[in-house]
């Protein structure tokens, strides 16, 4: 764990979420034996993005909303390093939203985590994508008049290969999805329902805590996809954490390009000048 | 030297594109130096649409207004064309019983043009041969009107259908109806001048290939695009090499996406490209500003088209020049160069590679629809002169050696810090977008903001002391002309300009017409367009009696900077932008009526350099 232990001081409001995230996947990490030299770790913009320098490992911190398209650029040059996105949902479901559609469509092999907390933290509490309709947020003291998008019923129908939900207050189940989606053939979403201590007063640790439940423990079928979207979409009574579904047939991205059949080298390693006498000749 | 042109036109889709492609390789092949150049609306079906190649025994790279030969697809371009003829010029159509209004039959006795119409479906029906080989059945005709042998053609088009017996056979017989229609029309004639050997062995190339080839040879492993006129021929010819070159292709799913997968991958350590056009790149414009807080070597190529909005999709513009020296926000370092011509279109892919990466900044090369698409009859690329520069740590020891604040250390010589690869054994770092300190942890004092923006700006002067001066071209042999502060050579006539309208002013410079006028003309082209060198103008503006912008846009962009970076206000202008590049024989008269308006040698001159010349 020192190895990717950073001396600079954590920014984030006491019960946030984010240190649950934090910790689960450094865990994580060590425990796949990735060393800090041997992934990109890349993050969006928000509150969830200040991580960036509070780890060792390569890391990234770029555009709000763009961090999909980066990461997925960065493996496809080097698919021998994992690379794992985190973004937040004001982003990924508002500005990023067509970036996450078309990275679960390509099948890029990366995790994204999505540190979900309900609203804008960063730029201090307005509504998010995710946001419950009528809640009062700080752009909206009547309530937000848009309806609320359902993120999972979204997701599902994009036809995920991994979907995992987590909670920042379950560390330990956290890590072991981290580990799975990390290890996952293609794109892995993983959900991770956190507290907003400072703006979020509708989904609280608190209640967060009272209504999750594992799906480990009442023998959940992660191959059966309708029973998977069903699980994730009906939060209303119970929320459902763990692996929700997993598919490891489907071939991803770059194992579906032609031209990199049988190739042992990487983009990367691969820079160098190219003849191209025989592609002239078609010009003479 | 001696100028042939035709001109085929018709309707979108009707195979203008086909015979003129048969052309132009058969011309090239039998020895002659061929220029193309596309015209055609924003459709993919319909519309008037033409392909023109201008051919020459000498070099050639420039389109003329008016053209020897027309050839009429539909009944269209009898309307719309037949004012494109010189004196003397041919008209080929197939429209039955077509009548000439009025004024077109003066004007076809006043320049004594002549007149054919081929019966070619009558011929097609009597070989059983689909509307299709009335292409090849043209193609030969005109082959015949230039007094070219038949056996080139037949070898050309040999080729192509090598594998389809049955079509061969028929093509061949097109072929020979063809030149037999000739037979019958023998007074129609264009005689070529003599064709050169050296013209034989090269390629036929668009700027888009060159700069595809260009990227390829540079080590470009992932190309990421969507698509955008004009830059789309450059992600559909690097996509149709990949089998060949096993690149990664990625058509994204906007222009952010498609700017962030390459940052991405630059990030990682290969080298990856996108392009765009004007719309496209103003949504990658945030991008660009990312990659100069993280110092990520990135490269767009920005294809020009007239804007503003969706503008001119299929046209050609220089006006986007100002767009990409001041796009995105905040302060940074950057260079902006423009292809020119089928030759730099694939020399300069390597440039802008290495300096991204050896200065850590984004390059921006320009083009332009005219040199995207159009046909340039290129030298072979001499492929053993390409270095790859990297100014990437990789040595094992020296890796070692690293702590996490040498990457962005803030004192580093010349702004630029090392730089090493995720997966390196190494320290690691965070490639932050805040503004941070030495290790890319987020630093918000005033002294490491200050150090850090000092930093990078700093690679803006490193850069700018390590480009070349702008190149200087004489007059005839457009050879480059040697200079030095101590030898400024005497001109009369300064031309200035940038990208595409190269290969015209060469040929207004190579012209006997000009030859014959006694001024010393010079044409000064700008490759490297921010950081600008402006040395060089400096002293040669001083020298020469008038000096003359030329560019395809309206303000003048090129002008606007050389007066912000050296207070020279060039005066005297030749601006165009009305989609259209610049035609050889309309440019020609503008500069001769600029000469004609220069005052005699003994006149007074003013040597201040910032000044307007006299109307």
């Amino acid at each position: 764990m020192k190895d990717y232990h950073s001396e600079n001081r954590s920014t984030w409001c006491d019960g946030c979420g984010d240190y649950g995230i934090w910790a689960a996947i450094k865990q994580a990490l060590v425990e796949l034996k990735i060393p800090p030299t041997q992934t990109l770790l890349c993050y969006d913009v928000g509150c969830h993005g200040n991580m960036s320098d509070k780890l060792l490992g390569y890391r990234f911190h770029g555009l709000h909303g763009r961090v999909l398209p980066f990461a997925a650029g960065a493996k496809l040059a080097n698919p021998k390093l994992p690379v794992i996105a985190f973004g937040g949902d004001g982003a990924s479901f508002s500005e990023g939203i067509g970036h996450l559609v078309h990275a679960v469509r390509s099948h890029y092999p990366i995790v994204f985590v999505l540190h979900n907390n309900g609203n804008y933290g960063l730029t201090t509490g307005q509504a998010s994508s995710l946001t419950p309709q009528n809640q009062q947020m700080n752009t909206a003291p009547n309530g937000i008049p848009e309806a609320t998008l359902n993120s999972m019923d979204f997701l599902f129908s994009l036809e995920p290969t991994f979907v995992a939900r987590g909670f920042s207050g379950d560390i330990k189940q956290l890590k072991e999805i981290l580990k799975a989606a990390i290890s996952h053939r293609g794109f892995a979403f993983v959900d991770v329902l956190q507290a907003c201590p400072t703006y979020n007063h509708f989904a609280t640790h608190t209640m967060l805590m009272q209504k999750c439940f594992k799906v480990e423990d009442e023998n959940h079928n992660a191959s059966d996809f309708a029973k998977a979207r069903k699980l994730a979409v009906d939060t209303s009574k119970r929320i459902a954490t763990g692996i929700l579904y997993r598919n490891e047939n489907v071939p991803n991205f770059i194992e579906r390009l032609v031209p990199r059949q049988g190739k042992t080298t990487t983009p990367v390693e691969e820079v160098e000048t190219f003849d191209i006498t025989k592609l002239m000749e078609e010009f003479v | 030297m001696s100028r042939i042109s035709l001109k085929i036109v018709g309707s979108s889709g009707q195979g203008i594109d086909s015979i003129g492609e048969i052309m132009a390789k058969a011309l090239k092949r039998s020895g002659y130096c061929v220029f193309g150049y596309r015209e055609y609306p924003s459709l993919i079906k319909g519309g008037h649409a033409s392909y023109q190649l201008d051919t020459s025994d000498e070099k050639i790279g420039s389109t003329e207004v008016n053209v020897n030969i027309v050839i009429a697809l539909n009944h269209h371009g009898l309307e719309h064309n037949l004012t494109d003829l010189k004196p003397g010029g041919i008209l080929i159509h197939s429209t039955p019983d077509w009548k000439f209004p009025k004024e077109h039959q003066k004007l076809i006795d006043r320049l004594s043009l002549q007149v054919i119409e081929l019966p070619i479906e009558t011929v097609l029906r009597k070989l059983g041969a689909k509307p299709i080989l009335g292409n090849v059945l043209l193609s030969a005709f005109i082959w015949s009107v230039l007094g070219q042998d038949i056996a080139g053609l037949k070898k050309m088009v040999g080729e192509k259908f090598a594998k389809k017996k049955d079509l061969l056979e028929l093509n061949m017989r097109c072929i020979e109806e063809g030149f037999a229609m000739h037979k019958e029309n023998a007074s129609f004639t264009v005689p070529m001048p003599k064709p050169q050997k050296k013209w034989q062995k090269q390629l036929l190339i668009t700027g888009s290939k060159a700069m595809g080839l260009g990227a390829v040879h540079a080590g470009m492993r992932l190309f990421a695009g969507y698509p955008m006129t004009p830059s789309s021929p450059l992600l559909n010819y690097v996509a149709s090499t990949q089998n060949d070159t096993g690149i990664v292709l990625k058509q994204a799913e906007d222009e952010i996406t498609a700017a962030q997968l390459v940052s991405g991958a630059m990030f990682m350590g290969t080298r990856a490209l996108t392009a765009t056009s004007g719309g496209g790149f103003d949504l990658m414009s945030e991008t660009l500003s990312m990659n100069a807080m993280i110092e990520n070597p990135t490269v767009f190529v920005l294809a020009q088209r007239p804007g503003p909005a969706t503008g001119l999709p299929t046209w050609t513009a220089q006006a986007d020049l100002l767009m990409a020296v001041h796009t995105a926000h905040g302060e940074f370092a950057r260079l902006v160069l423009s292809v020119s011509d089928s030759n730099d279109a694939f020399t300069l892919m390597n440039d802008a590679f290495n300096v991204a990466e050896e200065f850590q900044i984004s390059v921006i090369v320009l083009t332009d629809k005219q040199i995207a698409e159009a046909l340039y009859t290129q030298e072979p690329y001499e492929l053993k002169k390409t270095k790859i520069k990297r100014g990437l740590v990789t040595d094992p020891e020296k890796l070692k050696k690293l702590r996490s604040s040498d990457r962005y250390a803030a004192n580093a010589k010349n702004g630029i810090s090392p730089r090493w690869l995720p997966g390196a054994d190494a320290a690691t770092y965070v490639a932050q977008g805040d503004e941070h300190s030495a290790d890319g942890s987020v630093d918000e004092t005033a002294s490491n903001a200050k150090a850090q923006l000092e930093k990078r700006m700093k690679k803006m002067e490193t850069l700018k002391a390590a480009l070349p001066e702008p190149e200087l071209y004489e007059a005839v042999s457009c050879e480059q002309l040697a200079m030095s502060n101590d030898a400024v050579p005497e001109i009369d006539i300064l031309l200035v300009g940038w990208g595409s309208t190269k290969s015209v002013i060469f040929d207004v410079l190579r012209s006997s017409k000009l030859k014959a006028q006694s001024s010393k003309l010079a044409y000064l082209h700008f490759t490297h367009l921010w950081p600008l060198k402006t040395e060089k103008f400096i002293q040669l503006s001083k020298k020469a009696k008038k000096v003359i912008l030329i560019e395809g846009n309206y303000q003048g962009q090129l002008g606007i900077l050389l007066k912000q970076e050296t207070g020279i206000d060039i005066q005297e202008k030749i601006l165009k932008y009305d989609g259209r590049p610049f035609f050889y024989d309309e440019l020609l008269k503008a500069i001769q009526e600029k000469i004609e308006a220069l005052p005699t040698r003994s006149g007074s001159e003013d040597p201040s350099g910032s000044r307007t010349t006299n109307h």
